[in-house]
């Protein structure tokens, strides 16, 4: 079954410092800012809905036609850090994947930020790091 | 806030009102139409009352007063359902419109995102959007399920010019001409009905129509008629005050009408529609619905009749379902319900409206008549909305209602957008803008144009909810300009998107940044736009980041609007190519002057340790800096110099994002050029200079015009794709002046200009990563003063090889030249690496070389004058000296590869202007030159004292050879200095062939002798040859070589300070050279080698050497009791110091076996060797015959003593030798070994230079002695 999945890694700022199209469906030409426009509209949302819960994982915030947004909110914005917000754009319904999905990209995420070399709030490039990404949506996507 | 105030309910107060259906001859209509207005605009201004203050009665009898009350005419014919079609055509007119009267706006900048979030929602929100819902609302109007588009009254009129008025009236209400409402039973065809004979005063005098209504009275009752007056003003040049502008859309404003209208018309007919509304319409409805109130009563209220409806209702269940429900006639309970609530809703009493529409609704729910049951939840969502209470009633109504629509399919399509539009004006009223927002985006329907306007309203929505829901805003404007786009209404996609492009200017999310900037600056480009086209195109430009046929698209429709243009664009911050602005390296020259590009790139620290010594400025601060301060103003003191006639280089990095390739052509620089005005006086103050520095000041634009001033290079780039490129750029000062590199130009693709200026910023950057140009912290590094033009040395090497071998010595060539008229002269030079180059003589150019090398009796090469030399390794060139008109001059330079690897060469020339006006007095020459040294022969030496004889060592030497494929022929060896001589051990050729093939190994033995005493003891320094000091190794050849003429022994001397150890120097060393040859592969010429070693540590354990000295075999008749032999022993210091000698012969054997321990104590010396017997037999293959004799076994007693004279001690002077006689007295005859004394020694006066830490030496020790043997034969 070919889906779409589109996940982004936003920092402070809304600035996006992380982008995979990790979706088994067909790249279109134009998927690539339908899925921008849909994620960045969607952290209006995510603005309103993380003060609400203590939950860090806010499934299914938004949607657009069938693709749904679900968002992981790291712990940042309660201590004032980086309040990083790891968004995926999908069409699955499988909730406990999608967030199993995030709890292991958190975790990567966390040894990004480990890294002294790597200037929190920058893109990530490591190519490790994009690679166990992409492992991980196959894996529970 | 009062509900009717709000938006909502200003329109429902609009819009649902009682309906007055007007019929009319045609002569009513003529008569009207003198004032241009139809019969019912004529009447439209009277019918709106804002306090007409009428005293209703509720149905319970409370009264109330009417505030607001307004009147809908309508002629019969518009009475129906509007035509889908045309009304459809109206609303695209309407958009269409909306979209052209914007045009000017189109161009206009996007407005910043605060001054969006600041404005208030009117004057933000486009006005045609209202006009366009109403629009929409109303082509679902006159709906069969509604009563309140139902006329309340009919208004009949006829003109007192008709013939026959009373049967004009009877004909008007023909069933004929009726709506479809009336005749098909939807409504009650008795409806109230109103004479009006229209009188028009200009036609008919006034008696025939007070008559005509007398008949009408008398035929139609009296109350129902009326009589109306207009256009009793004959001129027809009435003025009024533009009643009518609202309600007639094709006039204009300020246009005034021709109006026969006198003001006593318009009192008439303002008297005429009030006493119509207040005396006719308003006490009917009242009446009906007190009529239509008690028959619901009768039938539904209470109990029983509940019961009873119930039941009823319950027996049509088994009906079979139609779509649309079943029908209603005005007869039917639930029509009559229906009226009555309408009524009550248009009279304003929504408590009487609201049970009613609510009995209804369950009525019509469980008659599963959807259309009805729908309206009615519309109904009463509105009636909650207008009564302020029940928020959330009236909000499940509402969506009750959409969704009860949207379930019946198409037909309710309308219906839907309508219940939805007032929905969203009823959460807007309550500041619930994301609800509003989310209603919005379910009306878009399938109609992609209407679904534009909505989505776009939803997108307003998102700016005013609270906080503003920016990104939602953005998000929406753009999906609504992409289906403005799918409808060919550019303008408004435009529109939209210039929003959106406030939200999203700056973003990083790049995909969304391309397609807006894209796609509106191609929709600019479509209606020919192409400034703002261009602008926004340029932006999505370097779009790294796309697939490769997204930045095609993106290029080819940017090439396709520049071409559009039909000329070429200058473009201020063109980002296609990339410039790498802190990559600018800027190469000019002022006092430095560079030989070659290689000489560039070297590091200024470099030039600066070369220079330093050589440079007065340097070293004094007097000459130049001062002499320049002075001529030159304080404000270009700390610009750059350069000058006049010399390219000032400039590399830049280009780099293509794109994986598309992209040509660009015709780089060149931007420069201004602006010339001094004054030369001030020396003795000036500087400070009154600022202001009148420059008056006139060139810029390069596009005119050529000003190449007196100076010239540009220009360049064509291919980049393919993601390549990087430096582009080397120049631009040379002609005249004098300051000259400014502003920025860098460049054309893309042939037809857009780019140009980039250098941010002073920028560049300041680049000083801080460490620029060498720019390291004087200037305001602007690319400001240059241009001085005159001066001369410049030009220097080459000729014959420079590049690649050579280790050891390879050879003379080359420095030719330098000065093209220019005025002499240099005062010129000296620098040359570094030492150890690599060496400057010549004059006369080195003329000799033949090696051949000068070869040592003849005659020449006293040790002579030779060094006067043009100084210290410091700076050369003077002869005083006379001076280089002018182009003439060349060649220096010599040795070469000679001393270490393998890359070699870079440094030469600095340092020279003075022959005219001492110019600013400039000194400049210097600097060559950089890069050379390969392969490694070639690899020398190593082993040196071991040897033993047997007194001074003397045992060197090996092995060679091998470490080249590649070259063969070298071995040719001399020589000792440095005049202690030492050197001789092979065995005068044999060893060597098979003349060359040493690549990868071979060779070893030679050779002895070497010291020499020193203290005789010449002073001259050590001097290098005066000694005749054994040299070896040749090759056979057949005495030619040999003079190792210490002039190339090769400052060579040899910088060689001996590079492979120096240790600090400390002390004599105990040896330097050797050796010399090979070979032929280069290219002419053959002979190539020569020399290979240095220095620093052989001959050094032994002790300062002593000694020797037995005596007959090796003795006869002696044993019948004597022993035999007495005497020997000697030669003892040599060969320290500086006075040793004392104790020879202590032992005749234990204890003594031999400890003798090892204390040799290697002393041993921690490299080098030396614990030499047993055997291996001195096996070097020096002199020793007499076999190994004869194994030391005979220790424990036994020695068959000889030594005699007690042999025990002496003494005393040497330094460097001197000593004789003492030794005894043994044998007793029997055999072979003896006499090894076993030991020589105590001690420095009994150390000097201070053992002293001073060097453990090395110890000042006592004990030596073991050497073997010695002894026959002893019987005498017979």
């Amino acid at each position: 079954m070919a889906s779409t999945a589109c996940f982004m890694i936003v920092s402070k700022n809304d600035i996006p410092i992380y982008e995979a199209e990790v979706g088994t469906a067909p790249k279109k030409e134009d998927a690539a800012h339908q899925h921008q426009f849909i994620l960045h509209a969607a952290l209006d949302i995510v603005q309103d809905l993380a003060w609400t819960t203590s939950a860090m994982f806010l499934k299914s915030i938004d949607r657009f036609n069938d693709l749904v947004v679900s968002v992981y909110v790291t712990a940042g914005h309660i201590l004032h850090i980086i309040h990083t917000r790891l968004m995926l754009l999908h069409d699955s319904r499988n909730d406990d994947g999608i967030k199993s999905f995030f709890q292991e990209v958190h975790e990567l995420y966390i040894k990004i930020l480990l890294n002294p070399l790597y200037l929190p709030g920058s893109r990530i490039t490591s190519s490790h790091f994009d690679t166990k990404v992409r492992a991980l949506a196959r894996k529970y996507l | 806030m009062d509900p009717a105030n709000s938006t909502l309910g200003r329109m429902l107060l609009d819009e649902i009102t009682p309906v007055v259906m007007v019929l009319r001859t045609h002569l009513v209509e003529e008569s009207s139409q003198k004032n241009q207005l139809s019969f019912i605009q004529l009447l439209s201004p009277f019918c709106n009352f804002n306090n007409i203050d009428v005293p209703v009665r509720t149905a319970s009898d409370q009264p109330y007063r009417l505030k607001k009350f307004k009147l809908r005419l309508l002629y019969a014919s518009d009475i129906r359902q509007p035509n889908i079609e045309v009304a459809k055509e109206r609303l695209n007119q309407v958009i269409t419109d909306a979209g052209e009267k914007d045009l000017s706006n189109l161009c206009s900048e996007p407005l910043q995102i605060e001054i969006v979030l600041n404005s208030s929602q009117n004057e933000f929100l486009p006005s045609w959007f209202q006009y366009f819902n109403k629009e929409l609302v109303r082509t679902v109007s006159f709906s069969e399920h509604e009563a309140f588009d139902h006329p309340v009254t009919c208004l009949l009129a006829v003109s007192s010019w008709d013939e026959d008025p009373i049967n004009k009236f009877v004909d008007l209400f023909n069933t004929n001409q009726l709506p479809s409402l009336l005749n098909d039973g939807a409504m009650d065809p008795k409806i109230l009905k109103h004479f009006v004979l229209v009188h028009d005063g200009e036609e008919v005098p006034i008696e025939r129509a007070t008559k005509t209504l007398a008949e009408m009275r008398s035929t139609f009752g009296a109350n129902c008629c009326h009589l109306l007056c207009i256009n009793s003003s004959k001129d027809g040049s009435e003025e009024h005050e533009n009643l009518w502008a609202a309600y007639k859309t094709d006039i204009s404003h300020g246009q005034q009408l021709r109006c026969f209208l006198s003001s006593d018309d318009l009192d008439e007919l303002k008297k005429f529609v009030q006493d119509l509304s207040s005396k006719h319409i308003i006490p009917h409805m009242e009446q009906k619905i007190r009529l239509l109130n008690q028959q619901v009563s009768a039938t539904r209220k209470g109990f029983r009749n509940q019961i009873k409806n119930l039941w009823w209702r319950k027996g049509k269940d088994d009906a079979p379902e139609n779509s649309a429900g079943p029908t209603y006639t005005f007869s039917s309970v639930e029509s009559q319900i229906r009226v009555l609530g309408d009524y009550a809703f248009m009279l304003h009493d929504y408590e009487l409206a609201l049970s009613n529409y609510r009995l209804l609704s369950t009525d019509y729910k469980l008659d599963k008549a959807w259309k009805h049951y729908a309206g009615v939840q519309e109904m009463m969502g509105l009636t909650y909305f207008m009564l302020d209470q029940s928020r959330k009633d009236g909000e499940y109504c509402m969506e009750n209602a959409f969704t009860t629509y949207l379930k019946i399919g198409s037909s309710g399509q309308r219906n839907v957008t309508r219940c939805g539009l007032w929905w969203v004006e009823m959460l807007k009223a309550r500041d619930q803008y994301k609800e509003a927002a989310s209603v919005y985006l379910r009306i878009s329907g399938e109609e992609p144009l209407h679904s534009a306007v909505m989505i776009e309203q939803a997108s307003y929505c998102y700016l005013f909810s609270t906080p503003p829901m920016l990104r939602k805003y953005g998000f929406h404007l753009v999906l609504s300009g992409d289906l403005y786009k799918k409808c060919d209404q550019i303008k408004h996609a435009i529109r939209t998107y210039k929003g959106a492009l406030s939200v999203f200017k700056g973003t990083t999310w790049r995909h969304i940044r391309d397609h807006v900037h894209f796609h509106i600056g191609k929709w600019y480009g479509f209606l020919g736009i192409f400034d703002v086209a261009i602008k926004n195109m340029l932006e999505v430009l370097a779009c790294g980041h796309q697939s490769k046929t997204t930045q095609e698209l993106f290029l080819k429709d940017f090439l396709q609007i520049i071409q559009q243009t039909g000329r070429t664009y200058e473009v201020p911050k063109l980002q296609l190519p990339v410039i790498n602005i802190p990559s600018v390296k800027v190469v000019y020259e002022d006092h430095r002057t560079y030989a070659s590009q290689a000489a560039i790139h070297v590091k200024e620290s470099l030039w600066q340790s070369l220079e330093e010594d050589m440079i007065p400025t340097l070293s004094s601060k007097s000459n130049w800096l001062e002499l320049q301060s002075k001529i030159l103003p304080k404000k270009f003191k700390e610009s750059n110099i350069c000058v006049a006639g010399e390219a000032i280089g400039i590399a830049i990095e280009f780099k293509n994002p794109l994986q598309i390739p992209v040509s660009v052509s015709g780089v060149s620089l931007i420069c201004e050029h602006s010339p001094v005005v004054s030369e001030p006086n020396a003795n000036n103050s500087i400070g009154d200079q600022t202001g009148e520095t420059s008056n006139k000041s060139a810029t390069s634009g596009n005119s050529t015009s000003d190449t007196s001033l100076f010239t540009l290079s220009e360049a064509d780039v291919a980049l393919g794709e993601g390549e990087t490129v430096l582009v080397q750029l120049t631009v040379t000062p002609i005249a004098e002046g300051t000259l400014k590199i502003v920025g860098i130009r460049w054309k893309l693709s042939g037809s857009l200009a780019g140009f980039c200026t250098f941010d002073s910023d920028l560049v300041r950057k680049k000083v801080v990563k460490g620029n060498r140009k720019a390291k004087r912290s200037t305001i602007d590094n690319l400001k240059f003063l241009v001085i005159k033009s001066l001369p410049k040395l030009e220097g080459f090497i000729h014959h420079l090889p590049e690649t050579v071998y280790v050891g390879d010595l050879r003379c080359i060539a420095l030719e330098l030249k000065n093209p220019s008229k005025s002499p240099v002269k005062k010129l000296k030079m620098k040359v570094s690496p030492p150890r690599f180059l060496q400057i010549g003589h004059k006369e080195d150019l003329e000799v033949q070389f090696p051949a000068c090398l070869e040592r003849t009796s005659t020449r006293q090469s040790s002579l030779r004058s060094k006067t043009d030399k100084v210290s410091d390794g700076i050369f003077l060139f002869p005083e006379d000296t001076t280089i002018a008109d182009g003439a060349p001059i060649s220096w010599p330079l040795w070469l000679r590869a001393a270490a393998p690897g890359k070699i870079s060469l440094h030469l600095s020339v340092y020279y003075e202007m022959g005219d001492i006006s110019s600013v400039m007095t000194y400049r210097t020459l600097r060559l950089h030159f890069n050379i390969e040294v392969l490694p070639s022969l690899d020398v190593s030496f082993q040196i071991n004292p040897r033993p047997s004889r007194l001074r003397e060592f045992l060197v090996r030497m092995d060679v091998v050879n470490r080249s590649s494929s070259k063969g070298f022929q071995v040719h001399q060896l020589s000792s440095v200095g005049n202690e030492w001589e050197i001789s092979l051990l065995e005068p044999t050729k060893v060597l098979p062939s003349d060359f040493l093939l690549a990868g071979q190994a060779i070893s030679w033995f050779l002895k070497l002798k010291n020499c020193r005493s203290v005789t010449d003891q002073d001259s050590v320094s001097s290098l005066c040859p000694l005749a054994k000091a040299d070896v040749n190794l090759l056979c057949g050849s005495e030619m040999l070589f003079d190792l210490h003429s002039s190339p090769l022994s400052e060579f040899h001397h910088y060689e001996r300070v590079h492979q120096r150890i240790s600090e400390k120097e002390h004599e105990d060393t040896v330097d050797f050279i050796l010399v090979s040859r070979s032929q280069s592969e290219e002419n053959k010429c002979e190539i020569f080698f020399s290979h240095h070693i220095c620093h052989s540590s001959v050094r032994t354990s002790s300062p002593i050497w000694w020797i037995m000295d005596g007959s090796r075999t003795v006869k002696h008749d044993f019948k004597e009791p022993f035999c007495v032999i005497t020997l000697r022993m030669i003892v040599h210091n060969s320290s500086d110091d006075v040793v004392s000698v104790h020879c202590n012969p032992s005749d234990s054997a204890v003594n031999i076996s400890s003798s090892g321990n204390i040799s290697a104590a002393s041993g921690n010396e490299i080098g030396w060797h614990d030499f047993s017997m055997s291996n001195d037999i096996k070097i020096t293959s002199d020793a007499p015959g076999p190994r004869v004799v194994k030391p005979m076994s220790s424990d036994t007693v020695l068959p000889f003593i030594w005699s007690a004279s042999s025990s002496t001690h003494f005393t040497l002077e330094p460097l001197s030798s000593r004789e003492t006689p030794m005894e043994i007295c044998v007793f029997s005859p055999g072979t003896f070994d006499l090894s076993n004394y030991s020589l105590n020694w001690s420095i009994s006066s150390p000097s201070d230079k053992w002293d001073n830490g060097d453990e090395s030496r110890a000042s006592s020790g004990t030596c073991q002695g050497h073997p010695f043997y002894i026959t002893v034969l019987q005498q017979d």
